[in-house]
């Protein structure tokens, strides 16, 4: 279609970058995304030994030019699991988060936008699905159908979506009656549309903060259900695991628990500065206030 | 003349991200003991920033560069934090514009009046509470012993205000600053705070400020009018001389524009060109010049300096004026003849130009159209044992409007002139009644059947920038109709430029955000979208609500000439009568829902033939300060809607009403003229 000329053309996408570049936070949380990623794609390229392979006589070890950051209680390489740990905590929180944003999204407009009855049973569903406790939740889950990363991720997408879907709900609820809307029903424009075009922009702001947010508290649920045998079953390496087994030998040696929470820590900071550094870009009402 | 505050060359500056924004220059000003005295300017003029200022409540990037004000033998920014907190609240107090957002909505009336009290320690709790009820009663709120127990909410907008004045004259202060008191009231009200106002004044003392952009209500209250422009003041004089003997060009203009004018003004209306300079740099000859008809090379050059003569009305106040038409030094230019300021001169467009279709062009015709709202739902109306849950926002409405007419809509907030407007274009559900559009049937169609009738009917909201998309540039905004109808019309740009281009916008403003856009100019987007799909009706909700003046006027020409271009049916939905009275043909009034007087616009506006038409007409503050009204046209307020009289709905507020009317609703009447009117005791033969 060549609807809306004016998206790229007249405000050239450019500019919304140099704005981008200006904000110092968004700037360094950018660079730790992108090592984040980095890292997780190019785990193989990285790494220095298999993440798997055991070698108990140099169990527990401190940095060395061998081993970068240590050995764990099994001599396995720190190094090399913080890096392949880095793949499946991508994998849990990228796939995990953008699904229940996405969903979570379109469910809360059609609760806050359509009509009541439609609004009180959604509210129900998400209701009832915030009332079980996630780690509980996954305990059945995974009791019924075994433990994998792919249960985990399902569960983690199910108990995230009430939180994204009450969140667009209400600022969509905030939005229905206000004048623009009228006026574009007023031209003729039909619900798909008014969501889509006038709404959405409109609501995806806090969502996606907390999308930023949530990123975290997932690589954590994965690292719990880890810790629990529910999750990624060992051998395999993910950053719960390693804080978790790190943290059995913290007084004997500190390395795993150090290796596998710092870099926890800087994906959480990196996802919250990128998250609030965008909305800033992608508001043009706060863009104008700074 | 004892002065009570003395500003001296006050400047203030904000810091913003793009520079500092030079909000005030060198302003002084006196404020004498005892007066009323009147702040008028545009929004960007600074009157806001003075008051504030003068609070000690500039916003945290606001710096005082320089000056001082002179209170009380101090200077106010100097005060310590306690004399700070004696000064304000007890010896300078305010009223605010908006009552629901300045008044605090989790506590009752009796601790917000308490809590101002709260420095008389030697009064008991019991002596306050009675002071703060006796001020109630005075200011006209009845039964103050128990409403003083309730919260803001419990209240009307009217008697909010009235509250709000209560609690700015409970600490007796010496100087009243009243921040625009009516703008966000009805006219009945305006007219009842206008004569609060000033019974507070010869009762109390006080010294009164007013800030305000009504000139209408300046004229009626003050006694000197000070006129703000982009941070200066350009002129103060006794309010005669402002009104009668204007000199800076700009207060002429602002005058000029102002529609409450009682001139038989056909056509176009007066404006000023031009927009509110940027204030970033301060600019360096006369800050008026740009927009200026008499302006030369040295208004540009060289700032002006005050000039000061003797007021021809009045002995106590000099006349000041900042402008060099009036410099002695330069003698030669006082020449022009500045009484034949021609503001745009009218161009007549006389209304026999548009040619009027015969009976069978009848564009819109409304039938007996009643729209209910619920007030509660179903099952809890089945258990409280309520027949009838419901209020009637629209009844028995019944309306025509031809080709290139325009219909204008009256009546005060609560009477369901909006609902009625909402209606039409499918918005609201209709109970009862028909819509006819073209002769074709309107009630009753799916939304999917309405997007037919939304390319013919478009609807313009009150909000000029609210209405707008906020994340959607105008040049998507304007393009948005073709794409919705699925219009293929040549390229959507062309299309867009096209129609910023009719409503004169820059092109380069397709690119820019409903934000980054003035009152006016997204008022002219409005007007564009509106437009763009060529209707054959517009309902225009309050077009020209929070817009300035001067830009007022800009967009009624622009829509008159859109209409006489087009043959347009115009829809006008306002509280503002005198806009109404220079745009409409026909003219209804409503009121609780229910058209009491319905003809044509002028019989109307010369001889009201129902109580309530003539309350307003009459209730508009005019720019005349000779003609001030002492009396209150009519007192009370709108009922609520589910609480409708019996009998004819306006007999609790009519001055003229008898026994009949309490019980026996009135019938439409037709008069000689063919106005009809829903009233027992009509006024007008």
């Amino acid at each position: 279609m060549a609807a809306n000329s004016f998206d790229r053309p007249m405000r050239p996408a450019m500019e919304k970058w140099h704005l981008f570049f200006r904000n110092g936070q968004g700037v360094l949380g950018l660079i730790l995304v992108a090592l984040f990623f980095a890292s997780a794609i190019f785990a193989p390229w990285l790494a220095t030994h298999d993440p798997t392979k055991l070698d108990i006589p140099v169990r527990l070890a401190g940095p060395s030019l061998d081993h970068w950051l240590g050995t764990d209680q099994l001599g396995r390489d720190t190094y090399s699991r913080v890096l392949y740990g880095g793949r499946v905590a991508l994998q849990v929180a990228a796939i995990g988060v953008s699904t229940s944003l996405l969903i979570g999204l379109a469910l809360g407009m059609i609760a806050g936008y359509g009509p009541r009855w439609l609004d009180n049973a959604l509210l129900l569903v998400f209701d009832t699905i915030r009332s079980f406790p996630t780690i509980v939740l996954s305990l059945a889950a995974v009791s019924l159908l075994g433990p994998s990363l792919n249960l985990i991720l399902a569960v983690v997408i199910v108990t995230s979506i009430p939180g994204y879907a009450r969140l667009a709900r209400t600022s969509t609820l905030a939005l229905k009656n206000s004048e623009f809307i009228l006026a574009e029903r007023s031209l003729g424009a039909g619900s798909t549309r008014t969501l889509a075009h006038h709404v959405m922009p409109n609501v995806i702001g806090p969502l996606l903060i907390l999308a930023a947010m949530d990123i975290p508290v997932v690589v954590t649920i994965e690292a719990g259900l880890s810790f629990l045998g529910l999750g990624v079953l060992p051998p395999t390496a993910s950053w719960g695991t390693i804080l978790n087994e790190g943290y059995l030998v913290i007084r004997t040696s500190p390395w795993p628990v150090v290796a596998g929470g710092v870099p926890l820590v800087l994906a959480t900071l990196g996802f919250t500065l990128l998250g609030e550094a965008l909305r800033d870009v992608f508001d043009p009402k706060l863009r104008s206030q700074r | 003349m004892e002065k009570l505050l003395e500003i001296r060359s006050l400047s203030v500056d904000f810091r913003t991200p793009r520079g500092r924004v030079r909000a005030l220059r060198e302003v002084s000003m006196v404020v004498p003991k005892g007066k009323i005295i009147g702040v008028v300017g545009e929004s960007g003029s600074g009157k806001s920033t003075l008051i504030w200022t003068i609070m000690r409540l500039l916003a945290v990037n606001g710096t005082v560069e320089n000056g001082e004000i002179l209170f009380d033998g101090g200077n106010v920014l100097e005060f310590d934090d306690n004399r700070l907190k004696g000064f304000r609240g007890e010896k300078v107090s305010m009223v605010f514009q908006d009552p629901m957002t300045s008044q605090s909505p989790v506590l009752d009336y009796r601790s917000q009046f308490t809590d101002i009290l709260y420095r008389r320690t030697e009064m008991s709790r019991r002596e306050r509470l009675g002071k703060a009820i006796k001020m109630m009663n005075r200011v006209g709120i009845p039964d103050s012993e128990k409403r003083i127990y309730q919260y803001p909410h419990h209240f009307s907008g009217g008697m909010r205000q009235r509250a709000g004045i209560a609690m700015a004259l409970l600490m007796d202060p010496s100087l009243l600053i009243a921040d625009e008191p009516t703008t966000a009231l009805d006219v009945t009200m305006e007219a009842q705070i206008i004569h609060l106002i000033r019974e507070a004044r010869s009762e109390f003392g006080s010294t009164v400020m007013l800030v305000s952009h009504n000139l209408g209500l300046i004229a009626e209250l003050c006694d000197e009018i000070v006129v703000m422009y982009a941070g200066e003041i350009v002129e103060h004089a006794d309010a005669h001389d402002i009104f009668f003997d204007a000199k800076h060009p700009y207060t002429k203009a602002l005058i000029a524009c102002n529609p409450a004018l009682d001139l038989e003004m056909e056509g176009q209306f007066p404006t000023i060109p031009g927009d509110v300079p940027d204030l970033h740099q301060s600019p360096a000859g006369c800050v008026f010049a740009p927009r200026c008809a008499f302006s030369d090379e040295t208004c540009s050059k060289e700032r002006p300096a005050y000039s000061i003569s003797a007021g021809k009305h009045s002995e106590v106040v000099d006349h000041s004026v900042r402008c060099h038409l009036y410099c002695p030094d330069k003698g030669g230019k006082t020449k022009h003849d500045l009484t034949a300021l021609s503001l745009n001169a009218a161009a007549d467009r006389t209304r026999s130009e548009i040619a009027h279709c015969d009976e069978a062009d009848e564009l819109l015709s409304i039938q007996d159209l009643r729209v209910r709202f619920p007030t509660m739902g179903r099952i809890k109306a089945l258990a409280e044992g309520v027949d009838d849950p419901f209020i009637d926002a629209v009844y028995e409405v019944s309306l025509g409007l031809r080709a290139g007419e325009t219909l204008g809509l009256v009546g005060e907030s609560g009477s369901g002139k909006t609902t009625l407007g909402r209606a039409i274009i499918g918005l609201n559900g209709v109970h009862s009644g028909s819509i006819k559009f073209k002769g074709s049937e309107l009630v009753g169609l799916s939304q999917n059947q309405y997007r037919k009738v939304r390319r013919d009917v478009a609807m313009m909201f009150q909000d000029p920038v609210g209405s707008l998309s906020p994340r959607r540039t105008v040049g998507q905004l304007l393009t948005e109709p073709f794409l919705i109808h699925g219009i293929e019309k040549g390229s959507q740009r062309d299309q867009a430029a096209r129609l910023c281009e009719m409503v004169s916008l820059p092109a380069n403003f397709l690119s820019r955000y409903p934000h980054e856009l003035s009152g006016g100019q997204a008022r002219r987007v409005g007007v564009a979208r509106a437009l763009a799909l060529n209707p054959a009706l517009i309902v225009a909700d309050e077009p020209t609500a929070g817009l300035d003046v001067s830009v007022q006027g800009e967009i009624l020409n622009l829509m008159l000439d859109m209409q006489a271009a087009h043959g347009l049916g115009f829809l006008l939905i306002s509280h503002n009568l005198p806009v109404i009275r220079h745009v409409c043909d026909k003219l209804a009034i409503m009121y609780l829902g229910r058209i009491v007087e319905y003809g044509d616009c002028e019989q109307v506006f010369r001889n009201p033939a129902h109580p309530y038409s003539q309350a307003l007409v009459r209730g508009t503050p005019q720019p005349d300060p000779t003609r001030r009204r002492q009396l209150v046209s009519i007192e009370g307020e709108v009922p609520s809607l589910s609480n409708r009289p019996g009998g004819c709905e306006f007999h609790t507020r009519c001055p003229y009403s008898g026994e009949r009317c309490k019980y026996l609703v009135p019938e439409p009447s037709l008069l000689a003229d063919g106005r009809t009117v829903r009233c027992h005791n009509p006024l007008a033969e």
